[in-house]
Parts: C-alpha cells; sequence; structure tokens
C-alpha cells in the first residue's frame, strides 16, 4: 500500500518537535501530499493524524535503508537544534552528525530523493554591529565571533552545500529561519521575553527580527512544493527595537550594566528564572541581528504572514493549551527495524533495491 | 522653520511690555510693602490686597518665561521629549532603526548650533534634489562627527523641502553603548557597501565622507587639506545604484577640536580608531568635548551625474577614480573658497 499512493512521499525528521509535526499536519491535508513519515528519537508530542511515525535517531546510518524502503522523494530535514537549551555537545551530534547522516542517506545512485529541505538558523551569521545593517545569504561566516550555535550552522550548511554540489540532481533548499518565538516555542528567547521584568544591555537597544511558528512551517511547506534550490533567509518584515519587543511582551525593559553579564548573573538568571544566557541570546540583546529576506520575497513569491510586531503581540496572549487535530497517535513502532518488518508482513510491497 | 528661531517684531515688542509691567508691578509691591511697615496703611487693605499681588506677580513670571523665546523653546522641549518617551513600543522605526519623529524633536537643538554657535553660513542648497536618491559627499574633520549634523541641519534650515540625509559612519562606533544607539536612532547606518545599496534603492539621500577616520584623525597643522579618498566605493556605489553625487565642502569643522597630537597607545587601550589630544581633551575631561565656537560655512555644488553613466562602468577601477578625483577636487576647491570667504576662524 504505502509507497503505492500516487502522490508526493516526504519524510520528515525531528517531527516530534513542534516545527516538524505542525508541518506534518499542514502537509497531509494537501492532496498532492501521499504518505507522510516521521522520525524522531523522541515520542511525538502533539497529534500527527495520518502520518506514520518511525522512532529512529538521524545520528544513525539506519536512515538509509528507511529512505529507499519507503520510496521517499522528499526530505524534509527538521532535526536541527536552531536554540542552545541542551548541551553543546548534544546539540552538535544532533546538527553535525545527525545531519550528515540524513544527508547522507539522501545520497547515491540508488536514492529515490528528488529534493531536501534542510531547517537552519540565522544564527549562522554570529553577531556583528560593525557589519552590515542586514545579513544577506552570502554573509555567512566571516570574521565575526562565534557560538557554538554558530559553529554548528556554519559546520551542518557546509555539509548541505557539499551535498548540493555532489548530488546535482537533487535540489536542496536551506532555509536560515530567525529565532522562533511564539506560544509554543521554548529557547533561551523565549523564555528571556516572557520574563516580566527583562534585563536589557545599559546603554545598547538592539535591532530585533524574530519569526513566528506558523510562518516557519509554512516556509518549509512551500519548499517542499517549490523545490526551490539556494539559502533563504526567513524572518518576519519590519523592525523592532529590543525595548519596544518587550515592551509588547508584557514586559519590563530593565537597563543593567552589560559588564555585569558576567558569569555570576548567567548563573543567577539561570538558576532563578530559568534562562541560560547563551552567547547567542547575550550577542542578540547586546547587538542584535537583522537579515534581509528579498531573495525569499522574489524566490518564493511570499513574506511571512506575521510581523514582528504582531509576533510580539501575539506572544504576550496568555498560552491556552488546546492541540488540535485529535489525541497523540497511540500506536508507535519502537524500532525501526521492527517497522520494517512489520510492513513487509502486512503485505506492503517493498521496494528493495 | 519655528518661529521662535528667528524672534519676529511682534514677539520682541510683547516681551518688551511684559518686561515693563512685570517692573511696574514689582515696583508696586515694593511700595506696599513699604508702607505696611511704616504702619502708615489700612492693614485690612494690604491684606486683601498682597494675595492678588503675590498671584499676579506668579502669572506675569510665567508670562514671561514664556514669552522669551529660548526659555519657551526650551520648556517646549522638555514637553515634547517627554511625550516622545512614553511612546514605548509605539514607535516608528525603520528598518535602520531611525527614529524620525524623535530626529525631528532634536532639530531645534541643532538649528541652534547651526545659527547660534557656528553661525553656519550655506550656499548651494538647490543643489540638493528634493526627492529621489543621491549620494552627498563631503569632506570630513573634527574629531566628533559634527560636520554630518551640521549638513544635515543645513538641509533643515535652508531647502524648500526638507529631507533627512542619512550618514554613514565609522564602523567603530556602531558597537559602543549608547553612541551607537543614537546615532542608528537619528538616521545614521554602517558604512558597508550593502548599506549604501538599500538606503539608495528605498530613493533615501545618503551622506558619505570617503576620507573616513583619516579625515577626521588629522592633525591641526594639516587642517583643509583632504585625504585620499579611499578606493572609489562610493562612486562604484553611486555608478552602480544610478545616483548622482553631490559634493560637499565643509569649512569650520577644523577648528572645532584642534587636534595637537594622536596617543596612538590610548588609542589601542580605549579600541578607538585614534585617540586625539586637543587643547581641552582629555585634560578637561568630558567638558573637554564641547566643540569651539569656529565659524562654519557649507557649499554644495553641482551634481556630478553618475546617475547617468552606464551601472557597469562601477565595475571599471579607470572611471571609478576618474570620477573620485574629480569630485575630490571640487570639494577641495569648495574648501579653499570658503576659507577665503571667511572673515576669521572665530567670533
Amino acid at each position: 500500500m504505502a509507497p503505492t499512493s500516487s502522490g508526493l512521499r516526504v519524510l520528515i525528521t525531528g517531527v516530534s518537535d513542534r516545527l516538524g509535526a505542525d508541518l506534518a499536519r499542514s502537509l497531509q491535508d494537501d492532496p498532492a501530499v501521499g504518505d507522510i513519515y516521521g522520525i524522531d528519537v523522541r515520542d511525538p508530542r502533539r497529534p500527527l493524524g495520518r502520518t506514520e511515525f518511525v522512532h529512529a535517531d538521524t545520528r544513525h546510518s539506519v536512515i538509509a535503508k528507511l529512505v529507499r524502503e519507503l520510496r521517499i522523494q522528499v526530505v524534509v530535514h527538521c532535526a536541527v537544534v536552531t536554540h542552545q537549551l541542551e548541551s553543546v555537545r548534544a546539540m552538535h551530534e544532533t546538527n553535525v552528525i545527525g545531519t550528515m547522516n540524513v544527508l547522507a542517506a539522501c545520497a547515491g545512485e540508488t536514492s529515490p530523493v528528488e529534493h531536501v529541505v534542510v531547517k537552519s538558523s540565522t544564527a549562522i551569521y554570529g553577531v556583528d554591529p560593525t557589519g552590515p545593517s542586514f545579513m544577506t545569504e552570502a554573509m555567512a561566516g566571516g570574521r565575526r565571533r562565534r557560538g557554538p550555535l554558530q559553529v554548528d550552522m556554519l559546520e551542518m550548511e557546509q555539509l548541505a552545500q557539499d551535498f548540493a554540489l555532489r548530488n546535482p540532481a537533487i535540489s536542496v533548499t536551506v532555509l536560515r529561519f530567525a529565532d522562533v518565538v511564539d506560544k509554543h516555542s521554548d529557547s533561551p528567547l523565549a523564555r528571556y521575553l516572557s520574563l516580566p521584568v527583562v534585563p536589557t544591555a545599559l546603554g545598547f537597544d538592539p535591532r530585533v527580527q524574530f519569526l513566528h511558528g506558523a510562518d516557519a512551517v509554512e516556509a518549509m511547506r512551500r519548499a517542499v512544493f517549490g523545490r526551490q534550490r539556494g539559502v533563504f533567509n526567513v524572518a518576519a518584515p519590519g523592525i523592532l527595537a529590543l525595548s519596544q519587543a518587550i515592551r509588547l511582551a508584557g514586559g519590563r525593559p530593565v537597563p543593567m550594566l552589560s559588564g555585569l553579564f558576567g558569569p555570576l548573573q548567567r548563573l543567577a538568571l539561570t538558576a532563578i528564572v530559568g534562562v541560560p544566557l547563551t552567547p547567542r541570546l547575550l550577542s542578540l540583546i547586546t547587538h542584535g541581528q537583522a537579515v534581509d529576506c528579498s531573495l525569499l520575497l522574489h524566490e518564493f513569491g511570499w513574506q511571512p504572514a506575521y510581523d514582528n510586531r504582531t509576533v510580539m503581540a501575539e506572544f504576550a496572549e496568555p498560552a491556552e493549551d488546546v492541540i488540535e487535530g485529535g489525541e497523540v497517535q497511540p500506536v508507535q513502532e519502537r524500532q525501526l527495524e521492527s517497522y520494517l518488518l512489520r510492513r513487509r508482513l502486512r503485505g506492503h510491497q517493498v521496494h528493495t533495491l | 522653520m519655528s518661529p521662535r528661531s528667528r524672534r519676529t517684531d511682534a514677539e520682541e515688542e510683547l516681551r518688551h511690555e511684559l518686561g515693563l509691567l512685570y517692573s511696574q508691578v514689582a515696583l508696586e509691591l515694593r511700595s506696599r510693602s513699604a508702607a505696611d511697615s511704616n504702619g502708615g496703611g489700612d492693614h485690612s487693605d494690604g491684606a486683601l490686597l498682597r494675595p492678588d499681588f503675590g498671584r499676579a506677580a506668579a502669572d506675569l513670571t510665567a508670562l514671561a518665561l514664556r514669552g522669551s523665546p529660548i526659555l519657551g523653546s526650551l520648556l517646549d522641549f522638555f514637553a515634547h521629549q517627554r511625550a516622545l518617551a512614553t511612546r514605548g513600543p509605539d514607535a516608528e522605526l525603520d528598518e535602520f532603526g531611525f527614529d524620525r519623529e524623535w530626529t525631528e524633536s532634536l532639530l531645534p537643538l541643532f538649528r541652534w548650533a547651526y545659527t547660534s554657535y557656528w553661525h553656519v553660513q550655506t550656499s548651494g542648497v538647490e543643489h540638493v534634489p528634493a526627492e529621489g536618491r543621491a549620494l552627498l559627499v563631503s569632506n570630513h574633520a573634527g574629531v566628533l562627527p559634527w560636520d554630518g549634523a551640521m549638513i544635515k541641519t543645513a538641509i533643515f534650515a535652508e531647502h524648500p523641502r526638507p529631507r533627512h540625509a542619512r550618514a554613514l559612519v565609522a564602523n567603530f562606533f556602531f558597537g559602543t553603548p549608547y553612541l551607537g544607539r543614537l546615532l542608528r536612532r537619528t538616521g545614521q547606518t554602517v558604512g558597508h557597501p550593502d548599506d549604501i545599496r538599500r538606503l539608495l534603492e528605498q530613493d533615501e539621500l545618503v551622506l558619505v565622507f570617503p576620507e573616513g577616520v583619516k579625515g577626521t584623525g588629522k592633525p591641526f597643522t594639516e587642517r583643509y587639506r583632504l585625504r585620499r579618498f579611499g578606493r572609489g566605493g562610493f562612486v562604484q556605489s553611486a555608478i552602480r545604484h544610478r545616483a548622482p553625487i553631490i559634493p560637499v565642502s565643509v569649512v569650520g569643522s577644523e577648528e572645532i577640536y584642534p587636534m595637537l597630537g594622536d596617543s596612538s597607545l590610548l588609542a589601542r587601550l580605549t579600541g578607538m580608531p585614534y585617540f586625539p589630544i586637543t587643547p581641552t581633551f582629555p585634560w578637561l575631561g568630558p567638558l573637554g568635548l564641547l566643540p569651539l565656537p569656529s565659524n562654519w560655512s557649507i557649499r554644495f555644488h553641482p551634481a556630478v551625474r553618475t546617475d547617468e553613466l552606464d551601472p557597469e562602468l562601477a565595475d571599471d577601477q579607470n572611471v571609478v577614480m576618474e570620477v573620485a578625483d574629480r569630485v575630490r577636487e571640487t570639494i577641495q576647491h569648495g574648501v579653499w573658497d570658503g576659507l577665503r570667504e571667511r572673515r576669521r576662524a572665530f567670533l
């Protein structure tokens, strides 16, 4: 059955995350999409509808088998950590080793994959107050100071770029998302902005940009069908000063000497309010960042629907934890191998190439 | 533009009359109290009259204050600043962080510096186009970019259709607290080709100082001798994005901080591109940052029609350097003319 239906066969990695799950649910309403498969190391926290969920770790090389047996045409690689909440090492494993495996699985003569979408982050540019006011896609890397997240993104995109060069038949879309901040997001920045009293750096009020989760999902959905080759910045239109963003989010900015954001303050913030002051967050709140999204507008003919003001105003509203689309799927396949075996037993036609 | 900056005859008259009234009331009050202490007058009468006189005096003081152009504008200025500070998230910033409303609220201060402090004489402002993109190119001097502020003020004070010039500032400043924020809020941005492109594509008026820190950091003995114009990057941008170049010559900015020397050690320690030593800085501390009141002139020259060139010529280094040299010559001659016409540097 499964690979016999006529529509597009899509594999989403990191489907237990909010963006991956939302993408799966937005794709399954589309008649052009046939089977949707989702993999992740963790159980899905949100209902996935008709998406088939398989436990699989992108850090292992089993994905090649999955891709070939299920005749996957489009791979959306969402299993990329774009904010640093866990340890640097774990983040690096997921981002770099995971991406390496996923891309390796898509490569090769026998690969049925036609298109790959990779989630990335504007953290790749780093933060440089003396650099251009808007980062265009070509400005990644450079001489800026590097946090672990930026290093990860640089390495990960290097892999994607190499992959695109070696596999000219497969189109690759890399989407560099600005920091996703909405009611459902959990990141250092989202935690920081939801504080009632927000410490800011004295003498600085940088320009900041965010992205609504719904727009991130929409960008990926469009990339699945549009198959635009290349790298694209995705950020909400408009610009806010950090102090404006904090006020819109319902907080009160309290300037502190920026020298005070030392190790002690970081520990205190993390311990008291649970906001890890990562290098990324620290540089965002002192110097800020803005990216140029004209390439996205030009190639996709689309720009995010939520502007930065709306993103923040919505973030200020109380979060209602209603999950649409029914209950979480009861049956989950624990193991990739057993999943594939069970499919064969159920009489699915299995492509072994 | 505001009627306050130039006192009208009517205002002058009103002030005079208020002053007269005020002195009459003061006289009256003094004679009353003198009469009281003599014990000659009717006490109840005095008690009735005194509060009225007191109130009248207070009212008249307030009136006189408001009638005084300087105090009145100051009161207005602070009231306006307070109103603007309460905008919070409603303040409209453009994508570079430019707060138009707030910047315009500061204009009275700059206008005062323009007319009363530096006595700026401006000519050729008609060469600045009322709309559409253009690149203003000026000589640069004086440690702190007051020349940029005065060029911007000149356009606001003299142009029939004033508009904001967006200056490109040395990158170094944007990482510094307060100053970086101030520069962005008043419409300045980083000197990067991509920033010029964005501004010109939005049909803005862009102001550049091709000498950069080589211009502001030069010693007093070399004043009014223009430095090298970089590698002509501004010409490339103008040709590529079809913007005319309007050369601007500024005289007076060299004397505001006569730079006697430059401490490379202190520059290295503070991370600044140069560390100026002037007769007042760093000896007087922050007070040494006060610019001296020299006499200024600004002249805008006719446009160099880089907008009519083929945009592909932007990659022709010969053409670029030729135009850059021509612009530099125009500015240098404008500076010499301005110096010749200026009677003295101070007072």
